[in-house]
């Protein structure tokens, strides 16, 4: 009795420093504006609230929770998820008010390439021309905009998992190297934070994973790690390759050459107004490949997509829904950062791989599907059958086809996590994965049918959903370039049905009068999804139908990035568009 | 004023003292007091540079190495420490803690 | 405030009350008050269903009035902007593009969107009676009613969309819902199966559909019909593209129509909520298809295309054609009354594609009066079909309803308890069922007059249309290069007689006769709400007459600006002089139509129920009598059957009943195709991914750790060695350097 109330006592000590610290934080971001005589818009957003911030944070609310003793971590581990969801929120607080104007004016369909709003830049390792410099376009902020969305809708969903106090501040450090990754204009501070993605996903698919977890983290880690130091051998090398002699602002002191993607994007800029190739033709190629290697492992496409089903079968929702929703589209956010801008050229020149590539993936990826019997596995291919239409959007070469990529992006950024946090309550109600092993589930678990059957539909590409949009204009794209290659992927459209509705007549229906549990389970212990389930279901199936029905919402911005982005590389492309048309 | 040259033959005097020692003795103890010798002798090797270029940058790399090789010395003490209160010898046949 | 102001809510608020419903049907299941009054979201949709039937009547009468005031032009309101975008031009500049929504209103879109407002109101009013007072549905009625407004929502936005997009969009809409009322009963292994057959069998042709429409974008640069349907424009297309995109088109069509060979689906969802999701799959949504066939009608009347497109006409007529005979063989064969009707609708929707390909045919031939009348003619028989099959859809579901309510009283006051023991007993069956007609005097008298407009007996609703689009494909066989014609014109005018036949047998298998069971004979027509939307389209359907008098046909093949109801009598009896004696405008008689015509209604009015009667006529069991208005027909199918005995046991067990009873194994042979072919493939394809590509990366994983383990056996955890091994490394680290300098 009295250990209890001495329990109680640590406890309400402790829900106070959580609840101070929450509410201190959430005043330190509310009062940034006073620290700077700048008007509020043009203050840096970025660095402190949206970077430093959740790391920060994250760290420290995982220190307070370890240091408690054994019994007391799961004590902690409510005011650490209130305080991690609060967080987040703030974070999405900001990058909201960013769009909408509410922290001064911004606009983002009259960027011209290479112009970013919230620019900021920062001295960091001098010598090397390496600086912390941040900055948004209408690339990067639907990126940033989906990762603040899906964090704490991630947050809410998994509320009840196991170590709460461990599991919720993971995201939240995952959060803060998300943004790192989609903020940075620095192509180092890019790499570190690239790198840094993969820490807390390893920790969370492997404390929280399945019975094969420790294979997956590994696989995962190993496979994406080696694709990224290809990557980073390639960002040296572009480093080296640099001309001291060409006007840099941020030059090395020592090197003389620089990290800044702004200077290197001027200098592939200027190259290309001159209607020469810069850094010479072969060097460009072997530079490409080099870079879409990297970001092809992660995004990723056929043959390099092995690790993402092991990864997703055993990662725990939480991380499946982060990983799918957002860090696969670090590597298509990647493929536009770096190889599509700076080697235009080169992307010409590979059009036609990258076509291959894409339909493998998209067809490939789709008739796998068909042929899984687990959930999750299914739906990871899904992905990486969605992934093609995002690779055929840019081989398309079409201002459409880039805009329609980045559509695809975002809305597979809404949708599977949708179908990840479906697949999850399947696996933590009914303790399978196993499509066949039950019957009649709509009976049982309602909500969980509906949601099913929501994000499956979502996937599908069903108009009026936000897949609809990115898959019509991609494939408009695809028709004006390639012609009747577009049959391809109108096939994968019927495959693609075919096998979510196949899964979920073998899941959620028939079952004629009784529903068929999994082998060994009692019936009173068939339940429906729970609250916080379902409010985390709730708001991803509201985002979906927000971005399919009013989709200019975030269109607008990413038409105008395509847009300039083909303004900018006129000269030597169109000729080889024309040509390949 | 000692030719620089000479001071560099000592170096290289000190650094098979110290490479042959280490080599060859069973003590811990003796085997870190080689390691010191080497980096004595590297030291006086960027001494002789230094006064050979009348540059000061080989005196400031001496000054951290000496330093440093202080701190090492300390971690190597308390290493072998630990390494005799677990198995009581600090003899390096004995020990092959690093294998795998 | 302009009607059409408010023509946006039309889709909108059914959308909008999907939500709403469903909410409320989680919140308050199991209520009182919820099943009673609100009879679980059925007031809802019904009050949603009224305003916008009401709105639909404000837009249609002003649009009506202003083309008969001369000065009526098609509507047309820009909503708003959707995604706007820049492409590349053939020269190198980029231009603008805007994907918008707005509405168009014009003739054919004002009689579908009267016929889908009126029908889905008088179905929502239909199942007040029919789903709520049905145990199965019991709690879960609010899905049916969220899915049903959603459902009409999508027929109301595909009909006013001003654009090819949105008519996809909400034509996938559509498709969805329909999905979701087939499986309404997920939980029966058939109904899950039968809801991904339809919506995978319509998903084949609706990427065909969405193919044309990118191929219509890149020729056109836009879906908007303005732009599209710019005889101009279409002169600057490609006219190779052109045919393909009318191709593609139209196969979409084809799956949505359930035509010929995508037709596979139909029948299965007969599997959903009876009648209403029947209904749904009879009245309103096959008649997308219709309609996108219809609004290809600018592309074959563009100057450029002249002749061009014959064949794509010839084959719509073709595949309407083949169609419209199959089904109404299938139809011979079936037992299940609401598969008779599925297949019935199948084969009048082919007649319709027939109707609308010679229409097609005869304006790129350049014969545009007939196109028109061909045109108008299919769209009247579409207008007619959609009364007479929602009404026939509903009568079914009332005679089913009432049969199991019968057998149901029937075995609790035998057993003494409630055994569900439908598996022993289809109420379906008509096998089952015989003499209704005094049990159910409202459902009869609907059912014959539905009956008879869908056979085309003479002055009654389908007539008009029917004898028009048999006239038409006859015709186009007279004209130059019209001859293949032949193909689909014999078959429709066959396929009249046939027609004629099973739909007799139909009403005369369930209403005529003596009861087959002990259930039949007990059956009451008692369920409230019923009855209301039977006697208003039995009254619509008789009323074929008057809207032919109206020149309504003619209104919509648009050679006519206004209808006109002080000219009706003289229009009516024109329309009798022409649809009897074949009377052309120029008052010159057709002889070779003239004996179509006779043909055709002899088939349709005299044998095929001659033959019907004889075998399944007969007279009510003692005591029982039906109505005056179909109290005669009985008596002569009475006679008939006693006086003239057919043997037609050849038929019934040869081969080819057997192959109708098996839907012609168009089923098997998809099926099989799947599971023979497609799901194999993909176990093999998975296979190979997981053992072939991810192979690969786990042999380089285990190479790896196999090289690693050899290495490790030089650490022999020696601290001397490690320190030879480092000052050896540095030796020959400066070896290498002294060499290389």
């Amino acid at each position: 009795m009295s250990e209890n109330s001495s329990k109680k006592a640590i406890f309400e000590r402790e829900f106070s420093i959580v609840a101070t610290l929450v509410v201190g934080a959430g005043a330190l971001l509310l009062s940034f504006p006073l620290f700077f005589e700048e008007a509020v818009g043009e203050i840096d957003w970025i660095t402190i609230p949206m970077v430093a911030f959740p790391i920060l944070a994250s760290i420290i609310l995982l220190a307070l929770a370890s240091q408690q003793p054994r019994g007391m971590k799961e004590n902690m581990a409510f005011p650490v998820k209130a305080a991690s969801l609060g967080f987040s929120l703030f974070i999405l607080a900001i990058s909201s008010a960013l769009f909408f104007g509410w922290l001064g004016s911004i606009d983002w369909t009259t960027l011209k390439i290479n112009e970013y709003n919230m620019n900021h830049e920062y001295t960091w390792i001098n010598s090397l021309g390496i600086s912390w410099h941040v900055g948004l376009d209408g690339l990067s902020f639907p990126m940033l905009w989906l990762t603040t969305l899906i964090i704490p809708i991630t947050m809410i969903t998994t509320w009840e998992e196991n170590s709460g106090w461990y599991h919720h501040p993971l995201l939240l450090l995952m959060e803060g190297a998300l943004i790192g990754v989609f903020v940075a204009l620095d192509l180092f501070m890019f790499y570190v934070f690239w790198e840094l993605t993969l820490i807390p996903m390893f920790f969370l698919i492997l404390k929280w994973g399945g019975k094969d977890r420790r294979y997956a983290a590994q696989k995962f880690f190993l496979y994406t790690f080696t694709a990224s130091v290809i990557m980073l051998l390639g960002i040296v090398t572009l480093y080296f390759l640099q001309d001291p002699s060409q006007y840099l602002i941020d030059r090395g002191v020592l090197t003389g050459r620089t990290f800044s993607m702004i200077d290197m994007t001027n200098n592939a800029q200027m190259a290309a107004n001159d209607g020469s190739v810069w850094l010479g033709e072969s060097m460009q190629n072997a530079l490409f490949l080099m870079l879409m290697l990297g970001f092809l492992v992660k995004l990723p496409a056929v043959p390099f997509h092995t690790w993402l089903p092991d990864a997703h079968v055993q990662a725990p929702t939480s991380g499946s829904m982060v990983l799918a929703g957002v860090m696969l589209k670090m590597g298509a956010y990647g493929m536009f950062r770096l190889p599509l801008t700076l080697f235009p050229h080169a992307l010409a020149e590979y059009q036609y791989l990258l076509l291959a590539i894409g339909m493998i993936s998209l067809v490939y990826g789709s008739i796998v599907c068909l042929g899984q019997t687990n959930l999750k596995r299914m739906v990871a291919y899904s992905s990486v059958s969605h992934m093609g239409i995002v690779i055929l959007g840019i081989a398309s070469m079409q201002p459409l086809g880039f805009a329609g990529a980045i559509f695809m992006m975002f809305a597979h950024g809404i949708i599977s996590p949708m179908l990840f946090s479906v697949c999850g309550s399947f696996k933590h109600h009914y303790h399978t994965l196993e499509i066949g092993s039950t019957r009649g589930l709509a009976k049982a678990s309602p909500f969980l049918g509906g949601y099913m059957m929501f994000s499956w539909m979502a996937s599908l590409g069903l108009p009026l959903l936000a897949g609809f949009v990115a898959e019509i204009t991609v494939l408009v794209a695809v028709w004006m370039t390639f012609g009747w290659w577009v049959l391809l992927p109108a096939l994968v459209l019927v495959i693609t049905a075919g096998y979510y509705l196949w899964s979920m007549q073998r899941t959620i229906f028939e079952g004629s009068g009784d529903v068929v549990l999994p082998e060994g389970m009692a019936a009173e212990d068939a339940r429906d999804l729970s609250p916080w389930e379902n409010i985390g279901n709730l708001l991803m199936a509201l985002l979906i139908v927000l971005f399919g029905v009013l989709p200019w919402i975030i269109w607008d911005m990413m038409s105008a990035y395509a847009n300039a982005h083909f303004y900018f590389n006129m000269g030597g492309l169109l000729n080889l568009v024309a040509g390949g048309a | 004023m000692i030719d620089p040259s000479w001071v560099a033959g000592l170096g290289v005097f000190l650094f098979c003292i110290g490479l042959w020692g280490a080599f060859t003795r069973k003590n811990a103890i003796i085997v870190l007091m080689s390691i010191e010798l080497i980096l004595n002798a590297v030291n006086l090797n960027f001494i002789a540079g230094a006064a050979q270029h009348g540059d000061a940058t080989g005196w400031v790399y001496t000054a951290f190495a000496i330093a440093i090789a202080a701190a090492e010395v300390a971690i190597g003490l308390a290493i072998f420490l630990a390494m005799y209160s677990q198995h009581e010898t600090i003899s390096l046949d004995e020990v092959k803690l690093l294998k795998h | 405030m302009e009607a059409s102001e408010l023509a946006i809510l039309i889709p909108v608020l059914p959308i909008l009350a999907m939500p709403v419903i469903l909410f409320l049907g989680q919140l308050f299941n199991g209520n009182a008050k919820w099943k009673g009054f609100w009879k679980e979201g059925g007031t809802i949709a019904t009050a949603v269903m009224a305003i916008v039937f009401l709105l639909s009547l404000w837009l249609i009468v002003g649009h009506v009035s202003a083309f008969s005031e001369g000065n009526g032009d098609d509507v047309v309101t820009d909503v708003g902007n959707w995604v706007s975008y820049q492409l590349f031009t053939e020269h190198g500049d980029m231009k603008v593009q805007e994907l918008g929504f707005g509405m168009q209103l014009d003739h054919v879109s004002v009689m579908l969107l009267f016929v889908a407002s009126f029908l889905c109101l008088l179905i929502c009013i239909f199942s007040l009676g029919y789903m709520n007072t049905d145990e199965v549905n019991e709690n879960r009625n609010h899905r049916f009613y969220g899915e049903f407004v959603l459902f009409c929502a999508g027929m109301f936005g595909m009909v006013l969309a001003d654009n090819f997009l949105w008519l996809f969009i909400f034509w996938e809409i559509m498709g969805l819902c329909s999905y979701l009322l087939i499986g309404f009963y997920y939980e029966r292994p058939s109904a899950s199966y039968a809801a991904k057959k339809a919506f995978l069998t319509t998903r084949v042709g609706d990427i065909f559909l969405f193919v044309g429409l990118l191929i219509m974008h890149a020729e056109f640069g836009s879906w908007d019909f303005a732009v599209v349907f710019n005889a101009a424009n279409i002169g600057a297309a490609d006219a190779g593209l052109i045919k393909a995109m009318l191709l593609l088109m139209f196969i979409g069509a084809v799956g949505k129509s359930a035509q010929f060979p995508l037709h596979v689906w139909l029948p299965d969802a007969m599997e959903g909520p009876t009648p209403v999701s029947a209904l749904i799959h009879a009245a309103t949504m096959v008649n997308a298809g219709l309609y996108l066939v219809a609004r290809m009608f600018p592309f074959f009347a563009a100057p450029a295309m002249a002749g061009e497109l014959g064949d794509v006409a010839l084959l719509i007529a073709m595949i309407g054609g083949i169609t419209a005979f199959m089904a109404a063989a299938i139809a011979f064969v079936q037992k299940d009354i609401k598969k008779v009707l599925a297949y019935s609708t199948m084969s009048q929707l082919a007649y319709i594609f027939t109707g609308l390909g010679a229409a097609l045919w005869f304006v790129n031939n350049g014969h545009d009066e007939l196109a028109f009348f061909a045109f108008g003619a299919s769209m009247f028989h579409l207008f007619n079909h959609a009364m007479a099959k929602g009404m026939l859809f509903m009568a079914s579901g009332s005679v089913i309803h009432e049969m199991h309510h019968a057998h149901h009283h029937l075995e609790q006051s035998e057993d003494g308890h409630d055994e569900d023991d439908d598996h022993h007993f289809d109420a379906q069956d008509m096998d089952n069922m015989g003499g209704l007609a005094s049990r159910m005097p409202i459902t009869a008298i609907a059912m014959a007059a539905g009956s008879a407009s869908i056979i085309g007996i003479p002055l009654i609703g389908g007539f008009w249309s029917k004898e028009g689009i048999v006239g038409s494909a006859w015709k186009a066989v007279m004209y130059d290069g019209g001859g293949l014609f032949i193909i689909p014109a014999i078959l429709v005018l066959l396929t009249a007689g046939m027609t004629g036949f099973y739909m007799s047998r139909m009403w005369f298998m369930t209403f005529a006769g003596k009861p087959k069971t002990e259930v039949a004979a007990n059956v009451e027509e008692t369920t409230p709400f019923i009855p209301i939307p039977l006697v208003t389209l039995t009254f619509m359907t008789l009323g074929g007459i008057l809207f032919a008098g109206l020149n309504f046909a003619g209104w919509l093949g648009e050679n006519s600006t206004h209808l006109s109801l002080s000219h009706a009598p003289s229009h009516l009896w024109h329309e009798i002089t022409h649809a009897f004696l074949a009377l052309g405008s120029d008052g010159q008689m057709d002889p070779f139509i003239l004996i179509i015509t006779w043909t055709t209604i002899l088939l349709s009015m005299v044998i095929g129920p001659f033959y019907a009667m004889s075998l399944y006529g007969g007279k009510l069991a003692k005591g029982q009598k039906a109505h005056w208005s179909i109290a005669w027909i009985i008596t002569l199918s009475g006679r008939i059957h006693s006086t003239y005995k057919f043997d037609n046991s050849i038929w019934a067990e040869s081969g080819l009943s057997t192959a109708l009873r098996n839907r012609l194994y168009f089923d098997q042979w998809y099926d099989s195709l799947m599971l023979k072919i497609v799901v194999p493939f993909s176990y093999a394809a998975a296979w190979f991914d997981r053992r072939i590509i991810d192979g690969v990366i786990k042999g380089i994983e285990t190479g790896s750790q196999e090289a690693s383990r050899n290495i490790r056996s030089l650490t022999t955890g020696s601290a001397r060695d490690y320190i030879m091994m480092a000052a050896l490394g540095t030796l020959a680290l400066f070896l290498l350097i002294w060499g290389v300098a």
